[in-house]
C-alpha cells in the first residue's frame, strides 16, 4: 500500500547514546504513506488553464462537429408518412374497424427522389408512440427458446403469449414476436420493380448466437387475435431477419427498423411507386407509420444531433475561452494574492 | 473438608445462600448499580459447601458469537442498521414480479457489504476467542490436599485458596489472606485496571497473616460474608468470620483480577468473585459511542435522498396509472385471469401502487449503500495509519505516539470551535517541583517562577532571571534558600514551626519508598507528583522518610536536637484519613516514640482555613497573603496544619472511626463524617508552593489555535490568580483584551459567609451573579459594536459558575461567553467542567473539544464532542475515556489543523461525491422512465447496476478520502486561519449539497438525452439500428467515465494511486463488459450479448464517448474555474501562493525521536523513565469503542463499549501483541478481493502513467 519508496529510517531507531533507554521505542516508523507524503502533482486550475482547456475543447470539437455535420448532410433521406393516407376516405372515421375487416389493405404511395441516392439505399419503417421499451414488453420473450430447439417449453417469461389455448408452446413466444410488424412494401420505378434485399439487415451476432439454426416457428399466431406478422414455419429463426430486427427492442417509443436495402442508385427526380400492404394496426393508439428511404454515410444515417452538439459545445467553449481571456486581460486576478484571503479581506471579522 | 472433591451440587447446608445469590443475576453492565440486596457467603477452602450456591466459574468469555449463533446473531446485528435494512427490503421486493430488475441487482451489493462486515466480525471474535482461551488456560497454583497444584484459571472456583507469585496476575478477585512479606503486606500494580503505575499496598487481616504454607492454610476455615458482585472498583465491604469472630473486610484486603503482584514473593488468597463476576468484568462501561456532527448531517442527507426517491416514485406511479390503457394492444393490458395486477387497466390505483414498489426497486441505487462502509474504512485507515503514525505527534521524551482511540471522529477534529482545557498536566507539565514555602509567616525560596518571568515581560519590568546553580536540585525539588538548608532553619525565628512543617511533610502522605534506603538511591512511589515532591522536599530539608510499614513511618531526622545529629525515628501511624476530591485534604494521626499524639493535615487553603483553631489571626492573614502571592506566581499551594491530641480524645474518636470503618453500608460517607470530627481546631504551620511549569510550545499552540478561530476555555481547579496568570503566560489572555471577572472572593460575600447563613448566602450570590452577568453582557455588546472591537475575556470562579449555570441565567452566561475569545473558569469541580462543556455543546450548538490528563477531566472529556487525553503522564483514566490521546498539548495543532482539517475536507468530498454519483446515476434511470410509459423498465443491465457502486466507482473515492490534500501540513500550520473553513462547515453545507445536486441533475440530463438523441438513426454505413441495450450500454459507459473523471476534477493532489484507481475503475468496466457480453451465459444475459462489440464497431461509440463526458462536465468545469477565479476559497489562495514550492515537511521528521537530546530534555526524559511516571500505555486504539463500532455506526446504531475491552486489558499480560498490522491487512485483503481483477491492469495503467507528463516527479 505504501508508495514505492518507503525509505524507512526506522530500522535503526536509537542510533547514538539514546539507544540504551529506548529499547521499546514506540516511535512510528517512517513511511511516505503514513506521513502522507506520497509524491503527487498538485494541479491548480489557474485562469490560464481554464482558458487553455476551453480552447483545447473548442479546437477539438469544432472540427469534429463540422465533419459529422457534413457526414449527416451527405445522407439523403426520404420519409413518407402513410398511416392515414392508406385508409380509404370513407373508413377514416373508424380506422380500427377497417383494420379488423377483411378489406383489401393494399395502398399505393408515390415518392419523388429529390437528390441522387447512391446505393445501397436502406428502407426503414418508423413507428411512433410504440412502447417497445415497456417493461411488460421487453421481458416478454424467451431467449432460451429462441436459441435452442430443446428449450421449446422455456416459456415462463412469455405470458400471455406463451402457449396456444391447447397448451402447446408457441415458438417464438412472447409479446414481442406476437406483435411483429407486418406491413410490406414493394417499390417500383418506372414500372420496373426495385428489388429489396432483406438479407443482412440484422446484426450478425444476433443471427449467429441468439436465434438458433434449428429453431422453427411453431403454433405461431394461431390464436384468435393475431398481433402481427406470421412466420414461415419452414425457415429457421436464424434466417428470419425481419423477426430478428424486430426482436432487438428499441430504446425509445419512436423508432426505426431496417426493412431491407435497394442495391441500385436512385436519381434525382425519379418517381417511385410504393405498393404497400397496410396490415399493421397502429390506429388504436394513434401510432404513426412512416416509410423511410435513406442512404448512409460513414457515420451512419441522417442525424444532425451529434454534429450540432459538438459544434455547440465547441462553440460555447470558444466563447467562454474568449470571455475569460477578456476578463483575464482587463481585470486579471493575481495568482496567490494574500489580500484575497478571507481574514485579510475583513480583518477582525468573525 | 480440606481441599476439594470435585463434586458440584452435592452436599447439603447453605441453601440460604442460594436464594440470596439469585438476586444478583439481573445485573446489567453500565454505571454503578445499586447494590443488590443481600450478600454472598463464601466458605473458604470448602468446595462442597460452595457448590450449593452455584457461583459462576472463573472461565471468561468475551466473544460475541459462537459457531451456531454467529450467522443469525451477526446478521441481526447487521440489519439493525437502517441502510442495510432498507436494502434487505429492496432485495425482497426485487424477488417479486413487481421488480423490474433481477434480485441480483440489490442482493449483490448488500451481500458484499454484509460479507465485509461479517468477515470482520468473525475475525475479531476469533481473536477474542483465542485471547479468552489463552487467559482461561493460564495456570495458577491452587491448594489441593495440602499441596499447591497447578490448575488452569478456568477451573478456579469461589472459595478456593490459591497462591500467586511475584509478577503474577490475580486470576480472580481474591481475599488477601497472607503474604511472605512481614506484616501481611503486599504490593500490587493496577496499571491494567486504571493505568496508574504506582504500586499500591494491600494488607491482610492480622488474623490470617501466618497462613503462608500449604500445611497451615489447609486448616483454614473461614466464612466470608461480603457484598454481591458489583462494578465499583474501589469499594468492598464484608466480614470474615473465623473462629466465631467477625472481622471487617475493606478494599485493602481485596486483590482484583487484572492487577499484578509486585515486590512480594507470593501471596495466598481466597477466591471471592470469579469470572464475569469479578469487579473488572463487571466494570466494563457502557460509553455511548460518539458520532461526528458531519455524520449526523449525513443522515439528514440520506433522509433527503429518501424523500427525493419517494417523490420520484410517486411521480412515476401516478404516470403509470394514467398511462395504462388497453389501446396499447401489443402490451396486452387486459383484464383476464392471467394478467398480473400491475397490468390490469381496470384498476389504475392498484397499478400505481405496484408501480411505486417497482420504481423503488429500480431507483434504489440513489441510496449509496457502500457509503457508510467506505467512509468507515477511510476513517479507520486515517486514524490507524495517519494519526497514530504521525511522527510530528510522537513525543520522544515520553516515548508516546499519538493514538486515535476511535475512528469515528476524525472529521470532527476539523470543525472544533471550542476547546476546553484542563490546566494541570495539560497546559503544564505536571512535573511538580517544590519551589517555595511559607513557614510561620516567613517566605522561603528565592526562585522566580516561569510565570513570574512571563508576567514581568508583559508588564515590562525587568526581572533578573539568572539561573540558580543546579547543584542542590533534584527532580521534584527546585528550592534554593540557604536559610532552611543543612539545618540552618534552627537559626530562624521559628524553628519549632519549621520542625513541624518538615515532619508534616515527611509523615502526612501515602508515598511508598522503593529501593535502597539512602537519600540518593531511594525512589518514591506516589499517587500524585505533588506528594512525591513534598516528600522529596522533606528529604532535602533533612527529614528523610526511608521506610514504611503498615503501621509505622521511619524518618531519618537530621539536625533536630542539635546540628549534625542524625537519628532514625519511627512514628506509629494510627490512622490515615485519605485524600479525596470532596475532602481536598489528607490527614495522618501518628504517635511519636515519646507518646505524643499528633494529627498532621495538609490540604487546600480553603479547607484548612475553615478548620483552624481560633486565634493567631496575624499568622493567618500573613499566610493568606503569601498564598495569594504564590498563586499569582502560578504556583500550586497547599496548607499544612497540625493538632495535638490527648489520648482520651483520640480513643473516643478512634472508636467511632473503627465503627465507621467496619460498617457495611456507606462506609465512605461515614468515614468522611468521622474525619470531620477530628480535623478541627488545627494549628496552621505554613504553606507550600509547588511549581508546575508550562509545557513546551503551549503559548505558540494557543496562539495558533486562536488564529484558527478556535476559542479556548481553561477550566481549572486552581485559584483565580493562578489561573489568570497561567492564562497570561500561555498567551490566552493579553493586555489588549477586555477582561470580565466574576469572582466570589469579594468582601461582601466573605461577610455573609462568616455569618454562616447558607440560605442567605445562596440568595445573595445568585443576585450578585445575575447582576454581574447582565452588566458584563451589556458591556460586551457595547464593545462588540464599538470601532476597535477589542477581544474579550471572561474569568469566572466555580462558586459563581454554580449560580450562573442555573437555567435562568444560563442563556446570559452563554451569550457573554460566546462573545469572549478566552474564558477561564477557576476552582471548578469535575462536574462543572462537564456542565460548562455541555452548555456550549448543547446551548450554542458548536463543536467542542475537551482536553485533559487526569481523572477529574473524565466527565468533561466524555461530555464534549471530541475528547482528547494527554497520555504519558499521570494516570490513564483520561486517556481511557478519550477519543484521541496525545502526549503534549502542543500536538493539538497537528491533530486539529492538519489531521482534522484534512479529514474534514476528505470526508466532505467523499460524502458529496457519493451523493452526486448515485443521484446522477439514478436520475438517468428516472428520465428513461418517462419514455417507457412509466413501466419501470430498467435502463441498465442488472449487473451493471449492481456493480456500479461496488466496483466501477468504489476505489477512487476511497483514494481521495485517503490522499487528498488541499495544502500540505506545513502550510496548514502556517495559515491556521484555513481551519475556519471547517468551523463554518464550508464544505458540507446545504448550499454545497445543492450545487452537487444541480450538477447531478444537469449531468444526468446530458448523459441520458445526448446518448439517446444521437442513437435513433442508423448507426453505421450498413444502415443497422441500435436497440435498447446498445443505447443503455453506451449510456452506462459514459456514466462510468464521467463520474470517474469528475472525481479527478475535484482532487487537489493527484498521486499515482489516483491514476491507478480512476484508470483502473474505467478499465474494470471495460474488462467486465468485454467478458460479460462476450459469452452467452445460460440465463438472463442475452440482452447484452455482444453489445459492446457492436457498439465499438461504430464511430458513434467513440464520438459519443468524447462528446458526452465533456458536455456533461462542461458546467462543472465552468463552475470550478469561476469559483476559483472570482470566489476563491482560502485554501486555494494558499495553494497559489505556494504553488512553486517544494514541500519540505519531511525535513527533520526522520530525526524526531532519534536525535541527540539537549541536557534539559535528557533530564526530562530521565524523569519520564522513573517508575512512578512511566506509562505503560500500549495504545488501545483497537480495543476502543470506536474500533468496535467500525462499520457499526450506520444510521443511529448505538454501540456500547464492549465488556471484553476492559476485561482483556485486565486479564492479559503485557505481551507484545502485534495489533495494528493484522487489522490493516484484513481490510486491505478485502479491498483486494473486491477489486481483484484490477490488479491485472495496474501494470497497464502504470505504463500509461509514464506517458502522462512528468507530473509525478514534483514531490508535494
Amino acid at each position: 500500500m505504501n508508495s514505492g519508496t518507503p525509505s524507512s529510517s526506522a530500522g535503526a531507531p536509537g542510533s547514538a547514546e539514546s539507544a540504551a533507554p529506548r529499547r521499546n521505542s514506540k516511535r512510528p516508523k517512517y513511511s511516505r504513506f503514513t506521513q502522507q507524503e506520497l509524491p503527487a502533482c498538485k494541479p491548480i486550475l489557474t485562469p490560464k488553464w481554464v482558458i487553455s482547456a476551453f480552447l483545447l475543447v473548442s479546437v477539438v470539437f469544432i472540427p469534429i462537429g463540422v465533419v459529422s455535420l457534413f457526414a449527416s448532410r451527405d445522407v439523403v433521406e426520404i420519409i413518407d408518412r402513410y398511416e392515414t393516407e392508406c385508409i380509404p376516405l370513407d373508413s377514416r372515421n373508424n380506422k380500427t374497424g377497417f383494420m379488423w375487416s377483411n378489406a383489401d389493405k393494399t395502398c399505393n404511395r408515390i415518392i419523388t427522389v429529390t437528390k441522387h441516392m447512391k446505393q445501397p439505399i436502406y428502407v426503414y419503417y418508423q413507428l411512433d408512440n410504440f412502447y417497445q421499451n415497456h417493461r411488460r414488453y421487453v421481458k416478454s420473450r424467451s431467449d432460451q427458446q429462441l436459441r435452442n430447439p430443446g428449450n421449446e417449453r422455456d416459456i415462463s417469461t412469455c405470458s400471455p403469449e406463451d402457449t396456444t389455448p391447447e397448451g402447446l408452446p408457441i415458438v417464438p413466444c412472447g409479446l414481442i414476436a406476437w406483435s411483429m410488424f407486418n406491413d410490406t412494401y414493394s417499390l417500383s420505378r418506372n414500372n420496373q420493380q426495385l428489388g429489396i434485399n432483406k438479407r443482412g439487415i440484422s446484426w450478425q451476432s444476433d443471427r449467429d448466437r441468439k436465434f438458433g439454426k434449428g429453431v422453427f416457428p411453431k403454433n405461431f399466431q394461431n390464436g384468435t387475435a393475431p398481433g402481427g406478422a406470421k412466420l414461415n414455419e419452414s425457415i429457421p429463426l436464424s434466417e428470419q431477419e425481419d423477426l430478428i430486427v424486430w426482436m432487438r427492442t428499441a430504446a425509445l417509443p419512436t423508432f426505426r427498423k431496417l426493412y431491407g436495402k435497394i442495391e441500385v442508385d436512385l436519381q434525382a427526380g425519379d418517381v417511385i411507386n410504393v405498393t404497400l400492404q397496410n396490415n399493421y394496426n397502429t390506429y388504436n393508439f394513434n401510432g404513426k407509420k412512416k416509410l423511410v428511404l435513406s442512404t448512409t454515410s460513414w457515420l451512419g444515417g441522417k442525424n444532425d444531433f451529434m454534429g450540432i452538439a459538438y459544434l455547440t459545445v465547441g462553440g460555447l467553449c470558444f466563447c467562454l475561452a474568449m470571455g475569460f481571456m477578456l476578463i483575464y486581460l482587463i481585470k486579471p486576478r493575481q495568482l496567490g494574492d494574500p489580500s484575497y484571503l478571507s481574514w485579510n479581506r475583513n480583518p477582525g471579522g468573525h | 473438608m480440606a481441599g476439594w472433591r470435585g463434586s458440584r451440587g452435592g452436599g447439603d447446608g447453605g441453601a440460604q445462600s442460594v436464594e440470596r445469590v439469585s438476586s444478583s443475576r439481573t445485573v446489567r453492565l453500565g454505571k454503578v448499580q445499586p447494590q443488590a440486596p443481600g450478600h454472598r457467603t463464601v466458605f473458604c477452602n470448602d468446595r462442597d459447601a460452595n457448590a450449593l450456591a452455584k457461583f459462576k466459574g472463573n472461565s471468561v468469555s468475551t466473544t460475541k458469537y459462537d459457531v451456531f449463533t454467529f450467522l443469525p446473531k451477526g446478521l441481526f446485528e447487521q440489519f439493525r442498521r437502517v441502510a442495510n435494512l432498507y436494502f434487505l427490503m429492496i432485495s425482497i421486493i426485487s424477488c417479486t414480479p413487481v421488480s423490474p430488475v433481477s434480485p441480483i441487482t440489490n442482493v449483490l451489493p448488500l451481500s458484499m457489504v454484509l460479507l465485509v462486515s461479517l468477515v470482520k466480525e468473525a475475525w475479531e471474535d476469533w481473536k477474542r476467542f483465542q485471547n479468552d482461551m489463552a487467559i482461561n488456560n493460564s495456570s495458577i497454583e491452587v491448594l489441593q490436599d495440602q499441596k499447591w497444584v497447578f490448575t488452569p484459571w478456568k477451573k478456579l472456583q469461589v472459595g478456593d485458596i490459591i497462591k500467586v507469585k511475584q509478577d503474577g496476575f490475580f486470576p480472580a478477585d481474591l481475599l488477601f489472606l497472607a503474604s511472605t512479606n512481614a506484616d501481611g503486606v503486599c504490593y500490587i500494580e493496577t496499571a491494567n485496571l486504571d493505568g496508574e503505575t504506582n504500586l499500591k499496598i494491600r494488607k491482610a487481616l492480622e488474623k490470617t497473616w501466618d497462613y503462608v504454607n500449604p500445611e497451615k492454610i489447609s486448616e483454614f476455615k473461614g466464612e466470608i460474608q461480603c457484598e454481591q458482585p458489583n462494578n465499583s472498583l474501589y469499594t468492598y465491604t464484608g466480614n470474615l468470620i473465623v473462629d466465631k469472630q467477625s472481622l471487617p473486610l475493606s478494599p485493602n484486603q481485596l486483590l482484583l483480577r487484572g492487577c499484578s503482584l509486585r515486590n512480594t514473593e507470593y501471596i495466598v488468597g481466597a477466591v471471592v468473585f470469579t469470572g464475569h463476576e469479578t469487579k473488572v468484568m463487571m466494570n466494563s462501561m457502557k460509553i455511548p459511542s460518539k458520532r461526528s456532527t458531519l455524520e449526523k448531517k449525513l443522515d439528514k442527507l440520506i433522509l433527503a435522498l429518501f424523500s427525493v426517491l419517494f417523490s420520484m416514485c410517486v411521480l412515476g406511479a401516478i404516470g403509470s396509472g394514467i398511462f395504462i390503457n388497453p389501446k396499447y394492444y401489443y402490451l396486452r393490458f387486459e383484464n383476464t385471469g392471467r394478467t398480473e395486477k400491475q397490468f390490469n387497466p381496470d384498476n389504475r390505483f392498484v397499478v400505481a401502487i405496484l408501480t411505486f414498489f417497482t420504481l423503488i426497486t429500480l431507483y434504489s441505487p440513489i441510496i449509496p449503500i457502500s457509503l457508510y462502509v467506505s467512509v468507515e474504512m477511510i476513517k479507520f485507515i486515517q486514524s490507524t495509519q495517519f494519526i497514530n503514525n504521525d511522527l510530528h505527534m510522537y513525543h520522544a521524551e515520553s516515548n508516546t505516539p499519538a493514538s486515535a482511540r476511535t475512528s469515528n471522529l476524525n472529521e470532527e477534529l476539523g470543525q472544533v470551535e471550542y476547546i476546553f482545557s484542563d490546566k494541570t498536566g495539560t497546559l503544564t507539565r505536571n512535573l511538580m517541583e517544590f519551589f517555595k514555602c511559607s513557614i510561620g509567616g516567613e517566605v522561603y525560596g528565592t526562585g522566580v517562577s516561569e510565570i513570574e518571568i512571563k508576567i514581568a515581560q508583559r508588564t515590562g519590568a525587568k526581572v533578573e532571571s539568572q539561573k540558580q546553580p543546579h547543584a542542590a536540585r533534584e527532580k521534584g525539588f527546585n528550592f534554593d534558600d540557604g536559610r532552611l538548608m543543612q539545618g540552618a532553619w534552627r537559626n530562624e525565628p521559628n524553628p519549632e514551626s519549621c520542625k513541624e512543617f518538615f515532619r508534616c511533610l515527611a509523615i502526612c502522605h501515602t508515598v511508598l519508598p522503593e529501593g535502597e534506603e539512602s537519600p540518593e538511591k531511594i525512589r518514591y512511589q506516589a499517587a500524585s507528583p505533588d506528594e512525591s515532591a513534598l516528600v522529596i522536599a522533606a528529604k532535602n530539608f533533612g527529614f528523610f522518610f526511608y521506610k514504611r510499614s503498615p503501621t509505622t513511618i521511619y524518618v531519618r531526622e537530621s539536625h533536630v536536637e542539635k546540628m549534625g545529629k542524625v537519628q532514625d525515628i519511627a512514628y506509629e501511624i494510627l490512622n490515615v484519613l485519605e485524600f479525596n476530591s470532596t475532602r481536598k485534604r489528607q490527614s495522618v494521626v501518628c504517635r511519636y516514640p515519646d507518646g505524643r499524639l499528633v494529627l498532621y493535615c495538609k490540604g487546600a487553603d480553603t479547607v484548612i482555613y475553615e478548620r483552624l483553631a481560633d486565634g493567631d489571626g496575624d499568622l493567618r492573614r500573613i499566610s493568606r497573603e503569601h498564598l495569594e502571592q504564590f498563586g499569582a506566581s502560578g504556583l500550586r499551594t497547599l496548607c499544612l496544619a497540625y493538632r495535638n491530641l490527648s489520648p482520651d480524645e483520640y480513643e473516643n474518636w478512634n472508636e467511632k472511626y473503627v465503627q465507621a470503618k467496619s460498617s457495611l453500608r456507606d462506609r465512605e460517607k461515614k468515614l468522611d463524617e468521622v474525619a470531620e470530627l477530628i480535623e478541627k481546631n488545627l494549628i496552621l504551620i505554613g504553606c507550600t508552593a509547588i511549581e508546575d511549569k508550562l509545557q513546551e510550545g503551549v503559548p505558540q499552540c494557543i496562539e495558533t489555535l486562536s488564529r484558527a478561530g478556535i476559542k479556548i476555555w481553561v477550566l481549572t481547579g486552581d485559584k483565580m490568580e493562578t489561573a489568570i496568570n497561567i492564562a497570561y503566560a500561555c498567551k490566552l489572555i493579553s493586555n489588549s483584551m477586555k477582561q470580565f471577572i466574576i469572582s466570589s472572593e469579594t468582601d461582601d460575600i466573605r461577610e455573609i459567609e462568616e455569618r454562616g447563613d447558607q440560605v442567605e448566602l445562596a440568595r445573595f450570590m445568585k443576585e450578585l451573579v445575575k447582576n454581574e452577568l447582565k452588566r458584563c453582557n451589556e458591556e460586551a455588546q457595547q464593545y462588540l459594536l464599538s470601532e476597535s472591537r477589542p477581544k474579550l475575556a471572561l474569568v469566572i470562579d466555580g462558586k459563581c459558575l454554580m449560580y450562573a449555570l442555573d437555567p435562568s441565567l444560563r442563556v446570559v452566561l452563554l451569550n457573554l461567553s460566546l462573545n469572549c475569545s478566552a474564558v477561564v473558569c477557576c476552582r471548578v469541580s469535575p462536574l462543572q467542567k462537564a456542565q460548562v462543556t455541555s452548555l456550549v455543546k448543547k446551548g450554542a450548538n458548536r463543536i467542542t473539544l475537551s482536553i485533559g490528563d487526569g481523572a477529574n477531566d473524565v466527565s468533561m472529556i466524555q461530555a464534549a464532542h471530541v475528547g482528547v487525553g494527554i497520555s504519558g503522564q499521570e494516570g490513564m483514566q483520561a486517556v481511557m475515556a478519550s477519543d484521541f490521546a496525545i502526549a503534549q498539548f502542543r500536538f493539538l495543532t497537528e491533530l486539529l489543523l492538519v489531521h482534522g482539517r484534512w479529514s474534514y475536507h476528505r470526508i466532505c468530498k467523499v460524502v458529496t461525491y457519493f451523493f452526486y454519483k448515485n443521484l446522477m446515476f439514478t436520475l438517468t434511470q428516472f428520465w428513461f422512465t418517462f419514455e417507457t410509459g412509466f413501466s419501470g423498465q430498467r435502463f441498465y443491465d442488472d449487473w451493471f447496476q449492481s456493480l456500479y457502486n461496488v466496483i466501477f466507482t468504489a476505489l477512487p473515492v476511497i483514494i481521495i478520502g485517503l490522499f487528498d490534500k488541499d495544502v500540505n501540513a506545513t502550510l496548514s500550520k502556517k495559515y491556521p486561519e484555513l481551519y475556519k473553513e471547517g468551523i463554518r462547515n464550508a464544505f458540507f453545507k446545504w448550499r454545497v449539497v445543492a450545487t452537487w445536486a444541480f450538477f447531478a441533475v444537469y449531468q444526468s440530463l446530458v448523459l441520458y438525452y445526448f446518448v439517446v438523441a444521437s442513437s435513433n438513426r442508423a448507426m453505421n454505413s450498413a444502415g443497422k439500428m441500435f436497440g435498447l441495450w446498445d443505447v443503455s450500454t453506451m449510456a452506462f459507459t459514459s456514466v462510468v467515465v464521467t463520474v470517474n473523471i469528475r472525481l479527478l476534477m475535484m482532487c487537489n493532489t493527484i498521486t499515482r494511486w489516483h491514476h491507478i484507481s480512476v484508470g483502473g475503475s474505467i478499465l474494470a468496466w471495460f474488462t467486465f463488459v468485454f467478458i460479460y457480453s462476450g459469452f452467452v451465459l445460460p440465463k438472463e444475459q442475452e440482452n447484452i450479448y455482444f453489445v459492446i462489440y457492436v457498439l465499438m464497431s461504430t464511430f458513434y461509440f467513440y464520438f459519443t464517448l468524447l462528446l458526452v463526458p465533456v458536455a456533461a462536465l462542461f458546467v462543472d468545469f465552468i463552475y470550478l474555474g469561476v469559483q476559483r477565479w472570482f470566489f476563491p476559497y482560502d485554501y486555494q489562495i494558499v495553494q497559489e501562493i505556494h504553488r512553486h514550492e517544494v514541500d519540505n515537511n519531511r525535513i527533520g521528521l526522520l530525526e524526531i525521536g532519534n536525535n541527540d537530546v539537549s541536557p534539559d530534555d535528557a533530564r526530562r526524559y530521565a524523569i519520564m523513565q522513573l517508575p512512578g511516571q512511566k506509562s505503560k500505555h500500549t495504545g488501545f486504539a483497537f480495543d476502543s469503542p470506536g474500533y468496535e463500532s467500525f462499520f457499526a455506526s450506520q444510521a443511529g446504531v448505538y454501540v456500547p463499549q464492549k465488556a471484553w475491552d476492559v476485561a482483556r486489558r485486565a486479564s492479559m499480560r503485557n505481551r507484545p501483541k502485534p495489533p495494528r498490522k493484522n487489522e490493516i491487512i484484513i481490510y486491505y485483503t478485502i479491498l483486494y478481493i473486491l477489486f481483484f481483477f484490477l490488479n491485472t491492469y495496474v501494470a497497464f495503467v502504470e505504463s500509461m502513467y509514464h506517458i502522462i507528463p512528468q507530473c509525478s516527479n514534483d514531490s508535494y
